[in-house]
Parts: C-alpha cells; structure tokens; sequence
C-alpha cells in the first residue's frame, strides 16, 4: 500500500484535511490529556463495569438460580448477549479485513475503531458463557488438555466449537488490530512525552518506518487480513450451529450460518455508526470521517439487513412449509403469542426502520442514521432473544412450555457488560490513536505525499 | 463448597488463568505428617483414639483382614469391626506392647461405647466404589485386587495412613485401563 | 456440608457409614470418624439395606410396608407385596411417611404450657404431671383419638375404661355414612369390602377411590386390573356419576355430571329401572316401583332415558360395582345416597359378588363427628377435667363453627400427644410426643382375614425425644394402679396377638419372629357373607336431594378431600406440597375449581384471587378454570391453609373448613361436607398458579399421549411405514441412523464404537401402559424418595423450575361437564426416554450426559459444568437443572437421602437415571454369585411403587422378558416418535377408549 502513488479509486476526498501533519496533529491530539467529558464517559463506563463484576461475583456465590432462566429456558439473556457481542465483534475485521482485500478505501477513516470495537466485543463475548455456566470454576473442562483422567471435551458438541471459534477469531483478530495500529503507535510516540513515550516506545516495537519496514508490514498485513477474512464467516456461523445443531424447533434450520453471519455484519456495522457519531464530534474528526463515509457504511446496513429480513421471512415460509405442528406452532408463537413484543421489535427495528436507508438523505444524515443503528442495535439484541427464548418456551411437549423473564441479576450483567465494553473503549481512544493515521494519509491528494513520508518517518 | 466458588471468584479477575487447575483432581491429599505438623500444638484431630498396630496384628499375627473388616466381600462398604470383634480376642491377650492401649479397648467395650476411629480412606461422595466387586475372587480364586494394592502394606503399618495413592480418579483409571476393565463413567458416578 | 453435630451422634449411635451427603463433600478439612457397631447387630452390613415390614400409618387404610433401612436409618418405604391390601405399591402419602419421621418441626421433647408458649420439661415430670391430672380427674376423662383398628385403639378403649372417661373416635375423612347404611341395609355395621377385579362395570357416584377414599392403594391396584385391556381385548367399563371429576373421575370412560347431591335419585332410578326389568329388589321392591323416574332425572339434570340406558348396561355389561359417595359427597342426605347405593348394588346382583360385607374381626367404633360434636357439648360445659388427643387434628379439620378451639380451651388440662404441634397441640397444656408409625409398635387388620404387624424399623431419631404413646398410657395406667396387662406397648401388642390366637401351634414366639419379618399373617375369613340379606327400608332415611346453604344463585361448594394431604395431615411434608396436585398439576397452594363458562360470567381468569363467601365464612383464594366441574359447581380441596402446623405448611392455601358449617348427618353422624353455596366475586388481585403445566391441555396435534378405540385393537395399523422420515432417507437423507429402530437397539446400527458390545450388553427398556396409568402420582414421591430429588419450593416453581425427574403429563382431551358422554384425559408419566439417539448428548460439550454400553443415558453429576444444552435439546423436557443447592434441607430431613445415589450439588443437570443404583446393585450380586440378572430383578422406583402395575422395567434385549413381549404389543408407540428420531428406550401403549379418539395418532 505504501507504494501506491495516487490515491485509490473509490477513495474518499478529505477536502478539509490540509497536510499530513495536520493529520498527525489532529488524530494525536485526542490522546493527549482527557477532557471532562471524557473522565464523566469513563466514570460512567467504570460504574457499569462495578455492576457487572458485582452482579456476576454474587450469581457465583449464591448460584446460577439468581438469573431468571428456568427448565424450559435454559438459555436467555446471557447467550442472547453472547451472540450480540460476537455480531458485534464482526464487523470489525469485515470493515478491515475484507474491505481491505476488496480495495474499497472509503473503510480506512473507520477500521481503527471497528477493529477496537471487535476486540472489545469478543472480549466481553468471551465472558458470557462463563457467566451463563451453572458451575463456572469448572469451565476449563471445555479446553482440551491432556490429563490423567483421560478425558476430553466432546468434539462433537458446537459449545466446544465454540471455545475453539472465539479463541481463535479474538487471536487474529487482536493481532491484527495491534499490528495495523503499530506505524500509528510509533507516531504517538514521536509526539509523546514521559511515561507515555516509554509506553509507546515498547508496544510500537521500535518502528521507524523504512521501506522495508512498510513492506514487511504490508506482507504481513495483508496475510492477516486474508486469514482473517475466514474467521468473520466461520466464527459466526459456529455460533449459529449451537442453534442449528440442536433439535430445538425454530433453531433447527440450515440457513442459520448465513443468517446469522449478515446479522452480525448488520449489528457490526450499526454499532460501528453509533459509536463514530460521538466520536466524530466529540473528537472533532468531522475532516476524517465524512458523509461519504457514513453513507458507504449506512449501504452496508441496508444490503445486511435486507438479508436479515430476507432469512426471516425463509425462517417464517419453511415453518409453515414444513407442516410439522411444533415448527408451525413456534413460529406462531413468535409473532402471535406472549412474546410477541420481543418479535415485532425485532422485525420493526432490522427490517423496516432500515427500509428508510434508501433514502440518500437519511444515508447522509449523521444525525437520522444515528437513530437507526440505535434502532439495529437493540433490534439485533432482540433478535438474539426471539430466536432463543422464544423458541425454548413452546417446544416439542405442550406440557412443559414455559415463560422466562431476566432477573435483576442478568440485566445488571447484560447492561453492565456496557460498562465493561466501553471502559476499554474510552481507554483505547486515549491510548491508540482511534483513526489510522498512516492509512488516511495514503488517500490524501498525492502532493504532499512527500513531504508527508518524511514527517512520518521523522 | 465455598472455597470453590472463592477460586471461581478469582477467576473473574484472571479466566484464563483455570489451567493453573489442571491436575487438581490429581493432587495427592495432604499427608497425615503434614497435618500433623501444623497441628504440632494442638491433640492432632487425626490421631487414632486407640494406637491400633497394623503390623502386629496384620503383619506378625497374620490375621485376614477380613476378619475384621468384615463386609468388604459382601458389601460395597468394607466394614469396621464392631468392639465386640477386638474384645473377642483382648478378654485373653493382654497385649504385650502397650497394654494400656488394650485396656482403652476394654473400657469402650465396659462402656459399650463406640471406638471413635478416624477416617482414613474416602472417595468423594460422588463416586460408587463396591468393595466386594473389587475382592472378589477371579477364576484362580485369588481377590481380584489385594487389599495391599490400593491400601498399601497395611500389614507394616504401625500407624495406618494413606500411601501412595490419592483416591484420585485418575488413579482409579490408572488400574481399569491396565486390567481392562469397564472404564464407563456411569459405573462408579450415578 | 451435612456434616453437623447431630448427624454425627446420630451416627454413633447407629454405626458406620461409608456413604456421605453430598457430592462436594470435603475430604481433607474435615476428620471424618467412623463408629461401628458396639455390638455387631446380627442382620445389619454396613453398605448392604436391611429391610423391615411394618405397616403404613398416614391413613386407615393400612398398607403393608417394606422399609429399607441403611446403617440403621430408613430411607426408603416401598409395598410390601405379601400384603392383600398394598400388594407391593404404595402411593405418595405413604411414600411421605419419612419425611414425617425426619420432620425438621418434631418436638424435641414433652413441652409443659408456659403462658403464651411451651417450656420443655423432662418425661419424667410430664408423665408425673400427666398421672396426677389424670388421678385427681374423677373420672372426667375425654380421649380424642384417631381410628385405630388393632391394639393401640383397644388400648385407647381400655385406657378410657379403667380411667373413667370416654373415648371419641374421630377422623375428618369418615366413612360414618356408608357404615349406617350398610347397618340399615344389611343389619352390618361394616364397611363393605368392593373387589374390583371381579366388576366389569365399575360405576363411582363420587366416590375417589383412586386418591382417599377407603384403600386407595388396593382400589388403584383393582381398578387397573379390571378396567385396563386385558390380553383378550376386552376391557371394563369405568362410569362416574358426579358434579366434579376428581382425578378418579377422570380415569372413567363416561360422566355423568350429576347436580349435587343428587346420588341417591340417580341410584335409586338405575335401581327401579333394573326392578323393572325383573330383578329382586326385595323389601325395596315397593319403593322402587313406586319410584318417580322423572323426578329423579330431573332432580340429577340427566333424562330419564339417560339413566334408564345406564341402568340396563350396568347390568348387561356387569358384574357391576357401584360405589359412593364419597367423603367429597357428604352431604344432609348422605345415608340415604349411600343406602341407594347400597340398594342399587344390591338389585343389580352386586352384593356378595363385587360388594363383600364380612364382619371385621374386630368390631370397631365407627369414627363420626357426632360423636365429638357432643363431646364439644361436655367440653364447653365443663364436664371434662382432663382431655387426651392423639392422632387428630380437629382445632385444624373442624369448621370454626363447631366451636372446637374454644370448648377444648375450656378443658384445666389438656394433652396432645402430637409428634409435632399442630393447630391442637399448641391448644393443649401438655404436650407429650409420640414416636413416627416407623418407630413404635402396632398392628393394622384392614380386611377380615388380614393382619399386620407393625414395628419400629429403627431406633427413635435421637433428635427428637419422643415416647410411644401407648408405652405413656400403659405406665400411666399402671402408676395408677390399673394394670393393663403389659408393661410397654409392645407387650401389648404381642399379648393381644396371642389372644387373637393366630398361632395356630404352640410356638407363639416363632410365630411372632415370621410375623414381624413377613409383616402381615393371613387367617381364614371364617364366614362367607353371601347370605346377607337387604333388610326392609327405614322410614326415617330419606333420599330427596338435600338443601344447600346460601344464596341460590351461588355455587355449590364442593370440598374433596386431596388426594396429596388427605384431610390436611400431610401438608407439613414438602414433597407432598410439591408433588404436583394429578388433577390441576398445582403445587404448594390451594386454588377454587370453577368452570370456565362460570369463570368467564365472573370476568374470572386464571390466578384471578377471589373472596369465596358462604354463610359460614369466607376465604381468599386464586381461581383454576377446570372443565371438569359443573357450572353451578365451585370446588376446593382440603388440606391447606395449616396456621400451625409447621414450615412446609403454614400460610399455604387455604382452610375450606372455615366455609362450612358445622353439621352432623342424621342418622350416620358424619360430617357434613356438602352443605352450602358460595359467592365468588373477585378481589382484583391476581396471583401466578405455582404449577408445573405450561399449556393448555391439548396435545398440540403431536404423538405424545395417543388412544386407540377399543373396536380398533387388534386391527393393527401399519402407520409407522408413513413416516415423513422414511421418505427423507429414501432420497438419501439421514442415512446413518435408520427411522425404524427397535426400542432394543443400541447401539444402532452404524453408530457402534468404543466399548458397545450389543451381543452381550443389555439394553434396559420400560413400557408404560397408559390404559393402566390413573394419573395418580405415587411413582413421582417413590422417585423423589429414592434418588434424592431434591424440593426447590414455590418461589422456583413459580419460576418454572421445577426438578421431579418424573411428571405426570395430563391432556384433556375431552373433558365437557355440560352433558352426558365419554371422558377422555391422557395421563402420560414423563421421564428420561433413554433415547438410543439421543438429542442431548452429542451437544454435552464435557461428555457429562452420554450413552452407557448398557444402554442407558447417563448423566454424570461431577463432570458437568451446567451450560444446559443437554436440556435445550431434549425434546421430551425431562432434564432438570439446580439452579441452587437445593440439596441443603433443615437437619434431620437429609437422613432420608439414600446413600447409593448421589446427592446433586448447585449447577448441575439431572435427570431419570432408570435407578441406575438398582441396576448396579444386581449387577454386582449376580457377579459375586456367578449368575447373569434375572428378569425382574431390577425393579425402578417407580414401577415398584405403582399400584395399576403400569409400569414395567428390563432388559428388552433379552426376548423372553416381558418388558420385550410388552413393547411388541400392537399398542405400543414412542413419545413424538414421527418428529423426532430419538429412538427412546420407553415405550408406551396407547390408552384404550371405548368411543372413537378425536385424534387417534396425535
């Protein structure tokens, strides 16, 4: 990428943006001392995260009974939270990753903080099957290793796919996050001073940006995104077969990978919207993130969730077509029976608010599409839960239907999980810089080009 | 119990740190010498309300160990003998050792009282383990398993303890595999 | 954790015990002791059960009983099957007998009245006490007891002799009524002996011979025998002639919903058409021909032809065998409905037939409430000094009315000698506890011909200080100076035994030793009762429709006796307050029945509480819309509302006592029962019913509790070549694993690995016949008993968690009380299928839930990490999970636990594990005597306890067993078997109905 010598079609114009070292200044001016705004953002993230260690460490001590989770409904808000988290995590390396072997430039303004976000995410999915785990000090059963009981985890169960999925996908996924941030690093540590220079200084890796450091990074950036490019397909299509493995009606069905792995993008790309907004303004990155960026991702939305609400309606079609009683009759009950909230705010908030992204104004308006990837957001939330609670309380035997509703206790973990995940997200946009510094300057008008290498490298 | 969920409760700070746990299940116990040690002080809670010598009786007088343990043949629990069964023989043998540990034998029997002996071997309450399974005579006659290979040589054992072995399961495996024997989970956990 | 300070006395005193409480159990912080045997007792090994006969003391029936002990403590009650009446079954209540012996609110000792409260004093000073009273009391003497057929009501009678005073029998739940008719009739004062496996056309006005009423254990065992398909396809008729289906009801194959009351116009009707048709009505000849048919049906709300049509098949289709009312049906009239009854069974060729009138051997008072109703009279005018009580509970089963709290109130000294304080006891001045039915001494002679020992099958529970009452009343007598014969009661026992003089030779003490081991000792009968002839009417019985109380447009109030607490005795026990009610599957609290169509003029729904009015008092209570009642019928059970009865107890439910009044029927002095009508009007609170149905009560249109008609048995369908699998395989899906398994198979076909050796593995199987199934629980309390389930309590429960590894699923499929026709509810026991393909394996992501080579779907508690995929996946719901630890109950209650299974810690799944203890335990026997295990041998908890026999355990590998033969039957299917290819180890056959099922697949 470094030996492209003009900007890439399709790239985003950055009108405002005078020279690279007004990129430098502006990106390197957020790290530097936090505002009030943030201390009260952070306060706020912190308190969360005291309700979710709370709620946990008092569910471990008194036991797993403190959810509202019962014998029909052996899942619910924990795993629905899971599965929102790893679809939150994805569009983080879709918008590096894949984007990136496809050349569409217009993601280099955001894939920093997508890829943050994706890190974040698995690290508080990761966290959702412990807490969920009626027993979690044994947890690590799941892990094969060699022991003298000669007993192993159970390949063939999609929970242990699982480990494996999640492991695998934060592994490349965080690798890959620090290794395109480690160019931007070094620029933090050109401009830092004290203990932050020392911080920067070791986790940059003593870049200093000769060619053949750009081009052993671009080799290596390029393997990564390749090899991560599987993973944002695979890791959510596992997470679909903990469903579609089961016999569960309503879960049992062979277009939940696909499904599963557009929602995510869906979600993904909503929450990346929502959290650029603030940032944006609050960062005053207005010159970097532009219009054409939200309308590129806003498109992204509209293509995922008209393939959501395409499965939805294969889900709906093939329950009836199938004629068996307990797959009509769950579908049924998704839209007609007591969770019908859940159901209809899901199909409102994924299928028809988005309807409205055809418009080039709403795609425009920072403001409208705000609105609608909050509205994405809780929609997926709620489609995580549709698909489990609903479909475990009216199974196979009518006697044993049941009803479930979280407890204090899974709503403080649930919303805490808030805290934790934007506790490490105000502290990265503190500590890395939160737009790629080295990438946006390769789509600024080739002139300054030049005098910009230098500056980076100086 | 609580200790577990304390440790799990560590392992929200540190998850990942659960394969530190790895071989608990394979940990010996804590050795008799050990608590005694810490209990240097205090009467060891472990110490046997009678200095029952293994070793004279199993050992130089040769006595079965069945004879006392009367119900492991039968039973999936090997049996304690009753008080009757030591007075039985310490009406006549004065023991020539230690006699006052004899009269303490009589004067449980006077009081008919029950010896409190302290427990040395026991598997977790999850696990099934049938004695007479396991003494049951093979094809030669012989006990499938002598009593010394789990127990140790009891027979010169002048303070019994646990050798050797950690009840653990993997030790339990262990032999199953060598003797190809069933290795079914749901034939010791039910 | 069970680990406290009694539990260690306890086990000095009993021994070693190699087995502990819970599966966390410490090994290294705590030092365990081991305390054997002082003296080796001959019979007991450590590990190995020790059983005991005795007899059943939770209702009069008097069941024998096996009671399994382990190192000295019971654990375990099962049938004893040498016993007529029990055969080997046993229902719930009985089942609940040990947690009344390990009840955490026994006394600990005799309590002495201390102002407000109770001090605790030593035996010595109560009995000092007792005897002082007794001495200075002239003669005014009151014993309220308890039926007691055998030694300790003589006892009781002999006590009352030699003191001067009066004995009262009382029971809530009595059979006064029935005993004056038989009396009026026959000239017997008997309660007749029905033999059902000599009807074929049972017809019940009311009676709920299945739950309470008279021998429910030995009526479910009959009934299942003469109303289920026999092997020559035919089957007997089952009618039930009510206002309200009880759970007996609903096993009828038609409902006749009656008005209330009208019994004995129904009878009386069938009775002179059957006259009519010829038959010898003897000295009622005149009144039945004189009898206005009309009148009747009309008075019934039937037609005439409706009863005429009954009337004929009840004889063409008999033997017959009519029975009731019931305890539920008392009403102003309830001796002349019983003597309809009586003369219906006579007329219709019954008597000596079905319906057996032998003389008991020993004449015993018939408990009434006439006869305490004026011992209340004495009481209130201060004609009793002191006041005995033992064995009931009236402060509690009495309506207020009756004025007992405060008449007994008036006694100087009162003394209970309730084991724990009950609504009575805490009245008292003197509290003397008694020992459990498991640790005294007694003897039962249900039927003539048959009596049972009872004896203490361990040594009183050291927690509790307790002395059988009749030792207290024989020192009593003897300090007294009255000699009664015997020094403790169980010389009284023997000596009375002696004089019964069954020995037949002259070694009485051998006797004895096979009379305690086997239990029970059969004698001759002596006279058959054939002769007894139908004496001529009494003017004084009438048989009109009595009056009820209250507002006319109220409902009719019908309080049955429930088939889970009886009259309420029960209650303090938490699995019975968790055993889910057969008929509205609730749990903990009470609820009113009303029908729908009513509920919804109210503008009722379900949970809706309402304020229950009558004359007499009101209550508060939620409603359960039941189709099976009648709309001018409303319907409470007893048994809750307990005030002081204990924690399991109290403030659960409500008293429907407290809405009667208190009324005595002429001439049998029972207990009035249905006497009035209430209002309902709602509150406008609404409350979440704690029960464990989550539907409605239909089947949804799936396989799970199929029927066949009885014209179609035989005519075997070859559905299963339908299957929508079939066709999938045939275009090369789900190849594998084929559709058509055998319940044999395992493992299937092309799924053989690891250790699976099908040659020579068994495969264990079940077949429940759902043609005998009633509905009627006793197997969920035997399971409950004998694997350490656990009771979560009605706050998880109404969270939906509940954890019976057994429940009895029931669909109504027609249930309508608007008209005469058929009854049809399903009752499918629900538990672990053992599927061959079992959806909840593969997904167990430790390989805590897999497959055992033998078969079975093994669950291990210590592996499993609690992520509850296993119970998502399971198609059948019978996967159970401990949300918390549930497994901490109050000391003693853990004594109970059985040792050979292990006690589920907090997170983990459990399920049906077949008794896999059991299976284990022949196993390891047949290995050391060198035999492979016979057919029967292992018996499951729940088969064993069944008293309709439904159930039935083996090896189905092995063809010759009958678990094999059973499921070759032409009625066998498996639950959801065309959805799901699950392949389950348990089969069922299909119920058999006498019309066409609605849906005769689904």
């Amino acid at each position: 990428m470094a030996t492209a010598t003009e900007a890439p079609r399709g790239a985003v114009a950055h009108p405002d943006v005078g020279s690279y070292q007004q990129v430098n200044e502006d990106v390197l001016k957020i790290l530097g001392r936090p505002g009030r705004g943030w201390w009260i953002l952070f306060g706020l993230a912190s308190l969360g995260l005291a309700v979710f260690a709370g709620s946990w460490a008092n569910q471990i001590i008194n036991g797993i009974g403190l959810s509202g989770l019962n014998s029909p409904i052996g899942w619910g808000a924990y795993i629905t939270t899971f599965v929102f988290w790893v679809g939150i995590a994805h569009s983080g390396t879709l918008i590096s990753a894949i984007l990136f072997l496809f050349r569409a430039p217009w993601r280099q303004a955001v894939y920093r903080l997508a890829e943050a976000m994706t890190v974040f995410a698995v690290m508080t999915a990761g966290l959702f099957p412990l807490i969920h785990v009626g027993r979690v000090w044994h947890a690590y059963w799941l892990i094969p290793y060699p022991n003298s009981r000669f007993l192993w985890p159970n390949f063939k169960s999609p929970l242990v796919w699982d480990v494996f999925a999640v492991t695998t996908y934060f592994t490349v996924s965080a690798v890959f996050f620090y290794l395109g941030t480690i160019p931007d690093l070094a620029a933090a540590r050109d401009q830092a001073r004290g203990l932050r220079k020392k911080f920067y200084s070791v986790v940059s890796l003593g870049w200093r940006g000769t060619d053949s450091e750009w081009h052993h990074f671009g080799k290596a950036y390029i393997f990564l995104a390749a090899l991560a490019t599987p993973l944002v397909l695979s890791v959510h299509s596992v997470v679909s077969w903990d469903f579609a493995m089961g016999i569960v009606p309503g879960w049992h069905a062979t277009i939940f990978a696909p499904y599963f792995v557009a929602g995510a993008i869906f979600s993904g790309v909503a929450m990346v919207i929502t959290l650029a907004v603030p940032m944006r303004k609050f960062f005053g990155l207005e010159a970097y993130l532009t219009n054409k960026h939200f309308d590129a991702l806003a498109k992204l939305c509209l293509l995922t969730s008209l393939i959501v609400l395409y499965a939805y309606l294969t889900e709906f079609f093939m329950a009836w077509y199938s004629g068996e009683p307990p797959e009509r009759g769950v579908f049924w009950n998704r839209v007609f029976g007591p969770y019908w909230w859940a159901t209809w705010t899901m199909l409102v908030c994924n299928g028809m608010v988005p309807i409205l992204l055809w418009f080039k104004r709403v795609r425009r308006s920072i403001a409208a599409l705000f609105v609608i990837s909050i509205f994405v957001n809780i929609g997926m939330w709620f489609e995580r839960f549709v698909i489990i609670v609903t479909s475990l309380s009216h199974e196979y035997e009518p006697f044993a239907w049941g009803m479930y509703r979280p407890s204090i206790t899974e709503m403080g973990i649930v919303l805490g999980s808030f805290g934790w995940f934007c506790f490490w997200f105000l502290l990265f946009t503190r500590l890395l810089p939160p737009v790629a510094i080295a990438e946006l300057k390769e789509v600024l008008p080739a002139p300054l080009r030049s005098r910009a290498r230098k500056e980076a490298v100086r | 119990m609580k200790g577990q969920r304390t440790a799990a409760l560590a392992g929200v700070v540190a998850t990942l740190g659960a394969l530190a746990f790895v071989q608990e299940g394979d940990t010996p116990q804590e050795s008799p010498d050990a608590a005694a040690e810490t209990a240097a002080v205090e009467p060891d809670p472990r110490a046997q309300p009678i200095a029952f010598p293994h070793d004279i009786h199993a050992g130089e007088f040769g006595i079965d160990c069945q004879y006392c343990h009367f119900s492991a043949e039968r039973s999936v629990d090997a049996g304690i003998p009753p008080v009757a069964t030591c007075q039985g023989c310490h009406l006549v043998v004065q023991g020539r050792n230690n006699p006052e540990e004899v009269a303490k034998v009589r004067d449980y029997a006077q009081r008919q009282e029950a010896i409190p002996w302290v427990r040395i071997y026991k598997v977790s309450d999850h696990v099934r383990f049938p004695h007479m399974r396991h003494v049951a005579p093979d094809e030669s006659g012989e006990p499938l398993v002598q009593c010394q290979e789990c127990h140790g040589p009891v027979q010169e054992m002048a303070v019994i303890e646990a050798v050797n072995q950690p009840l653990s399961m993997g030790w339990c495996v262990q032999c199953h595999v060598e003797r190809d024997v069933s290795r079914d989970c749901a034939v010791c956990h039910y | 954790m069970s680990g406290g300070i009694q539990r260690r006395d306890f086990l000095r005193v009993v021994g070693a015990s190699g087995a502990g409480a819970t599966m966390f159990g410490c090994s290294t912080e705590n030092v365990e002791k081991l305390i054997p045997y002082v003296v080796p007792p001959e019979e007991i090994t450590p590990g190995v059960a020790t059983w005991y006969a005795s007899v059943c003391g939770e209702c009069p029936a008097g069941c024998g009983i096996w009671v399994r002990t382990r190192e000295g403590r019971a654990v375990k009650i099962e049938g004893n099957p040498e016993h007529p009446v029990s055969g080997g079954a046993l229902c719930a209540r009985g089942h609940s007998s040990l947690q009344g012996l390990y009840n955490p609110d026994r006394l600990t000792g005799p309590m002495m009245r201390e102002g407000d409260g109770f001090a605790p004093v030593s035996w010595e000073d109560a009995e000092a006490q007792l005897v002082e009273r007794l001495g200075a009391a002239g003669g005014n003497v009151l014993l309220v007891t308890g039926s007691d057929g055998g030694a300790l009501g003589h006892l009781f009678d002999r006590f009352a002799e030699v003191t001067g005073g009066t004995r009262v029998e009382y029971e809530a739940l009595s059979e006064a009524p029935l005993r004056a008719a038989a009396r009026i009739a026959f000239g017997r004062d008997v309660v007749p002996a029905y033999d059902f496996e000599a009807a074929r056309f049972v017809l019940s006005f009311g009676a709920d011979f299945l739950e309470t009423w008279l021998s429910p254990t030995a009526y479910g065992r009959g009934f299942a025998r003469t109303s289920a398909i026999d092997p020559m396809g035919s089957k007997g008729r089952f009618v039930f002639v009510a206002p309200r289906l009880s759970l007996t009801g609903q096993n009828a194959d038609e409902w006749f919903p009656i008005r209330a009351g009208s019994e004995a116009s129904v009878a009386l009707a069938m009775a002179a058409v059957i006259a009519g048709d010829g038959a010898d009505a003897g000295p009622y000849a005149d009144l039945l021909a004189g009898f206005d048919l009309d009148a009747a049906a009309n008075a019934a709300g039937l037609s005439t032809e409706e009863i005429a049509d009954l009337a004929r098949r009840f004889v063409a289709e008999g033997p017959g065998l009519a029975l009731g009312p019931g305890v539920s049906g008392q009403h102003r009239g309830s001796t002349g409905a019983n003597l309809a009854v009586l003369v219906l069974n006579h007329v219709a060729g019954n008597i000596g037939r079905s319906v057996h009138l032998a003389l008991p051997d020993q004449a015993a008072a018939s408990p009434s409430y006439a006869s305490l109703e004026s011992a209340i009279g004495s009481m209130r005018a201060g004609e009793v000094s002191v006041a005995l009580v033992h064995g009931a509970n009236p402060a509690y089963s009495l309506p207020p009315a009756a004025g007992f709290a405060e008449a007994f109130g008036a006694v100087p000294f009162k003394v209970s000698f309730a084991s724990a304080l009950d609504e009575t006891a805490r009245l008292a001045d003197l509290v003397l506890p008694d020992t459990h039915p498991l640790e005294s001494w007694g003897d039962s002679h249900p039927r003539p011909g048959v009596h049972a020992l009872r004896q203490p099958v361990m040594r009183p529970v050291p927690l509790f200080d307790a002395r059988a009452t009749g030792d207290v009343l024989l020192s009593a007598a003897n300090t007294l100076g009255q000699d009664l014969g015997a020094g403790d009661f169980q010389g009284y026992v023997r000596a009375r035994w002696q004089e019964m003089g069954l020995a037949g030779g002259d070694d009485f003490d051998g006797f004895w030793r096979e009379a305690l081991r086997r239990g029970v000792v059969l004698s001759e009968t002596g006279e058959e009762e054939d002769a007894a002839a139908l004496l001529a009417p009494d003017p004084a019985v009438g048989f009109d429709v009595p009056s009820l109380d209250g507002d006319e447009d109220g409902l009719a109030l019908v309080v049955y006796p429930s088939s889970r607490f009886g009259d309420g005795r029960q209650a303090n026990r938490s699995w019975m307050q968790e055993l889910p009610d057969p008929v509205s599957k609730i749990t903990w609290h009470s609820w009113l029945e009303v029908h729908p169509a009513t509920a919804e003029r109210h503008g009722l729904r379900e949970g809706d509480v309402v304020r229950v009015s009558s004359p007499h008092g009101q209550v508060e209570l939620p409603v359960w819309p039941y189709a099976g009642v009648r709309e001018d019928v409303a319907a409470v059970a007893m048994g809750g509302g307990h005030t002081g009865y204990g924690r399991f107890a109290d403030g659960n439910g409500v008293n429907p006592m407290a809405l009667l009044p208190a009324e005595s029927e002429e001439p049998s002095g029972g207990m009035v029962h249905l006497a009035t009508r209430v209002a309902v009007e709602a509150t406008g609170e609404w409350r979440k019913l704690a029960s464990i149905h989550g539907s409605g009560h239909t089947q949804e249109d799936r396989n799970i509790a199929p029927a066949v008609a009885l014209a179609d048995v035989g005519q075997a369908e070859d559905e299963h070549d339908e299957h929508a699998l079939y066709e999938l395989q045939e275009v090369g899906g789900f190849v594998s694993v084929p559709a058509d398994g055998e319940p044999g198979d395992f493992p299937l076909p092309g799924a053989r690995h690891g250790e699976y050796d099908p040659e020579t593995t068994p495969r264990w199987a079940m077949a429940i016949d759902l043609d005998k199934c009633t509905g009627c629980s006793a197997c969920v309390t035997a399971c409950q008993a004998e694997n350490n389930v656990p009771v979560v309590g009605e706050q998880e429960l109404l969270m939906g968690r509940d954890i019976q590894w057994m429940r009895i699923e029931n669909y109504f499929e027609t249930v309508d009380a608007s008209h005469v026709g058929p009854v049809d509810v399903r009752f499918t026991p629900m538990l672990c299928q053992h599927c061959g393909n079992a959806p909840c394996e593969p997904v167990c992501p430790v390989f805590a839930a897999y497959h055992t080579p033998d078969g079975l779907n093994a669950q291990v508690y210590n592996r499993c990490v609690g992520t509850r995929y296993c119970a998502n996946n399971c198609p059948y719901k019978v996967r159970v999970f401990n949300w918390y630890e549930y497994s901490d109950v109050p000391e003693p209650l853990n004594w109970q636990y059985n040792p050979d299974v292990t006690v589920r810690g907090e997170g983990v799944m459990e399920k049906c594990t077949f008794c896999v203890q059991r299976i284990r335990d022949a196993e390891n026997h047949a290995v050391l005597e060198g035999r492979t295990v016979p057919d029967g041998e292992v018996v499951t908890a729940c088969q064993q306890s069944c008293p309709a026999e439904a159930i039935v355990f083996g090896n189905i590998r092995d063809p010759n067993s009958r678990v094999a033969q059973i499921t070759a039957s032409e009625r066998s299917y498996r639950v959801l078997d065309d959805l799901i290819n699950t392949q389950p180890a348990v089969t069922y056959q299909r119920k058999v109905t006498f019309h066409e099922p609605a849906a005769a697949g689904h």
